[in-house]
């Protein structure tokens, strides 16, 4: 039988997204049921997390009965269902104004239904949520008994001025039910050889991944930076293509002070253990666990990280060695 | 090509019955994202077939028990494209023999409705051979 995590935990633990296995979910080599029993055969949970929106095919309203039939799954496999990404859809006509708030606030409200109604125990959600509507949204996850952290995700960081607006109104409402969940991608210290060369792969020239790399080591947001070097391959001749490739770094990667983290410890409630490729001999190719991990284990953190494997983004790896070995590397630094 | 590239799915091209007794062809297509989305952010076509641009005026989406038009795509903010689905792409105007084999090619453009300004292209050429729906 799973017990939840949190309730006994004496440090971090440790778990794994869904997410990471995209690539064998989206090619159908698993449903659901098989991909859940895969990861508990593996012995990579118990912790687990889902993305609403890739997983469940009835998200954002998930009825009783499929409701049901997840339980029934999480009760054969003894995994742990901690946490369920909703998304803030915004943004649902392209070129057009973002949704009204209230139609906004009640987006959330159906996805944290559908969370809870699963047996979540915390979802995470997203900046592209403006904070003044936190007020309306925050009792409604006490009603639910369901805890919120918003992912502080690249380009974003603990000094970014969205999250200290969040960090604002987070004091201001003083509940235990909001809260942070880092995604280690925004403190990247490069870009991942092995994004460069899926890049080099599709054809990209050396070039274009010079100029990437200078362009990403600068302030600004994503879509200014992809755009700046969209313009910038255009005018010498890289195909779009291979610019696109290219772009996917400022959307998923930046580079800050890995020990920046410090801040925002006491109000993380999980941890996207995002990562692209774990060596062998354990280390990271672009983050820096040793420097990172110690900080919420230092400052008493005794929630999840879930190992997030992100490179099937651009290649094709077993993401399954890949988790195995993050969990590891993890346990390495952590000890236990 | 990565499962989050590609745009035409696995059923591939069928000629298909219609209501009113006529046939039309129907193009299997894949969500190039990683998470299910509204079909309101996905741009479909341009598409040729063996190099010829193919007018959409009159094409319809068909996913999940139920078809509308191409045109009211962009409406579509509350239908959720599941990311291991394939939805279809009819075309009323168009049709070929069973059996032959033709180059399609379909781009999709996905406008994730939580990241503003991010709008991939999914450009796929595929040959195909005609089955009977």
């Amino acid at each position: 039988m799973a017990t939840n995590a949190n309730d006994t935990a004496s440090g971090p633990q440790t778990g794994v997204t869904l997410y990471s296995f995209t690539n064998e979910f989206l090619t159908r080599q698993f449903e659901l049921d098989t991909l859940l029993a895969e990861v508990a055969r593996r012995g990579l949970g118990p912790n687990i997390e889902i993305i609403g929106f890739q997983n469940f095919r009835e998200f954002p309203d998930v009825s009783d009965a499929f409701a049901e039939r997840f339980r029934e799954m999480i009760a054969e496999t003894g995994l742990n269902p901690v946490s369920c990404a909703i998304n803030s859809d915004r943004f649902l006509k392209p070129g057009q104004q973002p949704i009204e708030d209230a139609a906004l606030v009640e987006y959330h409200k159906r996805q944290l239904r559908s969370a809870k109604k699963l047996g979540f125990s915390l979802v995470r959600y997203q900046f592209a949520l403006p904070v003044h509507l936190l007020p309306e949204i925050a009792p409604y996850a006490e009603e639910l008994d369901i805890r919120m952290g918003v992912e502080v995700h690249a380009p974003m960081w603990a000094g970014h001025p969205a999250v200290q607006a969040y960090g604002e109104m987070y004091d201001k409402l003083d509940t235990p039910y909001l809260g942070w969940i880092p995604d280690f991608g925004g403190t990247a210290s490069r870009i991942p050889e092995s994004m460069l060369d899926a890049a080099r792969a599709k054809g990209a020239k050396e070039d274009l991944l010079d100029k990437l790399t200078e362009v990403w080591l600068e302030e600004g947001m994503s879509h200014e930076k992809a755009a700046a070097l969209r313009e910038w391959g255009l005018a010498h001749g890289h195909e779009p293509l291979h610019i696109q490739a290219a772009c996917l770094a400022f959307f998923i990667l930046s580079n800050h002070d890995p020990r920046s983290w410090a801040a925002l410890v006491d109000r993380t409630i999980h941890i996207h253990g995002k990562f692209y490729g774990v060596s062998e001999d354990l280390v990271e190719e672009a983050i820096d666990y040793d420097t990172i991990l110690p900080l919420f284990k230092d400052g008493g953190f005794t929630g999840t990280m879930v190992s997030e494997w992100e490179g099937h983004a651009y290649d094709m790896r077993d993401a399954f060695e890949q988790v195995r070995r993050h969990q590891a590397m993890a346990r390495r630094i952590w000890g236990g | 090509m990565l499962p989050v590239e590609r745009v035409i799915g696995e059923e591939g091209l069928a000629v298909c019955q219609q209501d009113n007794g006529g046939k039309a062809l129907r193009l299997a297509m894949r969500l190039p994202w990683y998470r299910s989305l509204p079909f309101s952010v996905v741009e479909i076509g341009p598409l040729s077939i063996d190099g010829r641009q193919i007018d959409l005026g009159d094409a319809l989406i068909e996913y999940d028990g139920a078809r509308w038009p191409l045109s009211e795509n962009g409406e579509k903010v509350d239908t959720f494209w599941f990311i291991r689905d394939s939805a279809f792409l009819v075309l009323p105007s168009q049709s070929a023999e069973v059996g032959s084999s033709h180059e399609v090619s379909l781009n999709l453009f996905v406008s994730p409705p939580y990241i503003p300004g991010m709008k991939r292209t999914n450009p796929q050429t595929c040959t195909l051979t005609v089955q009977a729906a």
